[in-house]
């Protein structure tokens, strides 16, 4: 873990408020052998509905937690009060441009949204699901025709999100190891191979942007170049920041999902079965997975003050909205801890609530169905190799290293 | 039964589309399409799970 000053709690949060929970440091944050983040998270639910976390960013800041899945849905529903703003790929590199359209507030969020909507909208996905069931496909014929074990991180759900990934961009497959050495230095690595790997990822962008606006072909950043909002062309730092969002929401976040959803079903060898034998429940049980194991936390930044079930919320103050806490309310899901792969009564939030709803998640769904689907019909019931450990971790992107399955 | 579609919270999960595509209509964004849904006696389960699956909570049934 990278070691970092804590910032003294504000003098207007009640000592009472404060909680000591966090995404970080709670047990079961830390990386951890076979260990169960989301479910650990869960134990906020013996607590109030909203508390003070001292120390709940990577960079060691406090949040205000909010716990019950219906008051994540008031404060994300409420971009006015609680603006996503916050620059977290910038300020890495000490600087404040927002990542596009999750870092804006309305209405210019809507905008933008509403030109890149159509490109990941239900029906546009199912364009793509061709191409992703083929390479999934691929993948996974490899692993096998390979023996009857395998590191599923990086022998399959990278080279599957990255390679996805790139066919939206419209790019060859021929640099796919040096982007996922990129994302795995920007989500994993320390405090100089974040920075290094964040200025790389923006070379890369604004090199593919010049090269769409010489010569456009038929992508992703050909169309971004030549669109206009409110009459006029994109900015570069806008088709920058658009770039970068969609090279940190899509990669490690369908990765992690799929890694989190193969360690279950290795661990659950009936469950395996059940899915093998009918594939038609796949669609329902990922919606169960991503109920179960979802991956990212929401942290909003409050603009005015905010009287929030007796907790007095300040502006400027960071409001955390955890996906897998809110999953595990047991207000809104019946038996939460219960993992029901028929599970049918399943409002969770693995894409956040509000008008910031995950742009990607009618593509990150079609990924995770069908790599389940490739998976379970080319891989024979499967388990966690014998002698090894997945090792997990929470934090703002939830994750999951070493998942070495076997199948001999 | 009719589903009063509250638009204004529709923010394009489309799980009513993907439930019952055949009585939640999307616009070219994957948003939900502008009023109210009548529904046939022979739809009513179906929309049901379909407006239960909203979680914007943009789906009123009303009987």
């Amino acid at each position: 873990m990278e070691t970092f000053a804590a910032h003294p709690v504000p003098a207007h949060v009640p000592p009472d408020m404060i909680g000591d929970f966090s995404l970080f440091t709670s047990p079961g944050m830390a990386p951890t052998p076979n260990g169960d983040p989301q479910a650990a998270s869960a134990v906020v639910h013996g607590g109030p509905p909203i508390f003070y976390s001292p120390v709940n960013t990577r960079d060691g800041r406090g949040t205000w937690v909010i716990t019950r899945a219906q008051d994540q849905r008031r404060v994300l529903q409420d971009p006015e009060s609680f603006s996503s703003h916050r620059s977290i790929f910038a300020s890495a590199l000490g600087e404040s441009w927002p990542m596009i359209p999750l870092e804006l507030d309305p209405p210019e969020h809507g905008k933008f949204r509403s030109l890149l909507n159509p490109l990941l909208s239900p029906k546009r996905v199912m364009a793509l699901e061709t191409a992703v069931r083929e390479r999934s496909a691929f993948l996974i014929d490899r692993i096998a025709a390979a023996g009857t074990s395998c590191d599923v991180m990086k022998d399959f759900a990278f080279p599957f999100a990255v390679n996805i990934f790139l066919r939206f961009l419209g790019l060859p497959d021929d640099r796919l190891d040096e982007f996922v050495g990129w994302a795995n230095d920007l989500f994993h690595g320390d405090n100089a191979k974040r920075p290094a790997a964040a200025r790389k990822i923006i070379a890369f962008i604004d090199d593919l942007a010049a090269q769409r606006r010489a010569q456009s072909v038929d992508d992703f950043m050909s169309f971004l170049v030549q669109s206009k909002i409110d009459d006029r062309p994109l900015t570069d730092a806008e088709i920058r920041g658009t770039g970068v969002l969609l090279f940190v929401a899509g990669l490690d976040t369908v990765a992690a999902a799929i890694g989190f959803d193969l360690n279950y079903l290795a661990r659950h060898v009936d469950d395996q079965r059940l899915l093998r034998g009918d594939p038609s429940r796949i669609v329902l049980a990922a919606e169960e997975l991503l109920r179960a194991y979802p991956t990212v936390q929401m942290i909003r930044v409050a603009t005015k003050d905010v009287d929030f079930e007796g907790a007095p919320i300040r502006k400027g103050d960071y409001v955390s909205c955890a996906t897998m806490i809110a999953n595990r309310d047991p207000a809104e899901f019946d038996h939460p801890e219960r993992i029901d792969l028929a599970r049918e009564d399943n409002r969770h939030t693995a894409f956040a609530y509000g008008p910031h709803r995950c742009l990607g998640s009618h593509l990150a769904r079609r990924e995770i169905v069908v790599a389940l689907e490739e998976w379970l019909k080319r891989i024979p019931d499967f388990r966690i190799k014998e002698g090894t450990a997945p090792v997990t971790y929470g934090g703002h992107v939830f994750g999951i290293e070493n998942l070495i399955l076997d199948w001999s | 039964m009719k589903i009063i579609v509250h638009k204004d919270k529709c923010q394009g999960h489309a799980r009513c589309w993907a439930m019952a595509p055949n009585i939640f209509d999307l616009d070219d964004e994957g948003y939900i399409m502008d009023g109210d849904i009548d529904v046939s006696e022979a739809d009513e389960k179906l929309a049901w799970r379909g407006a239960k699956s909203c979680p914007e909570r943009a789906l009123e049934i009303v009987k």
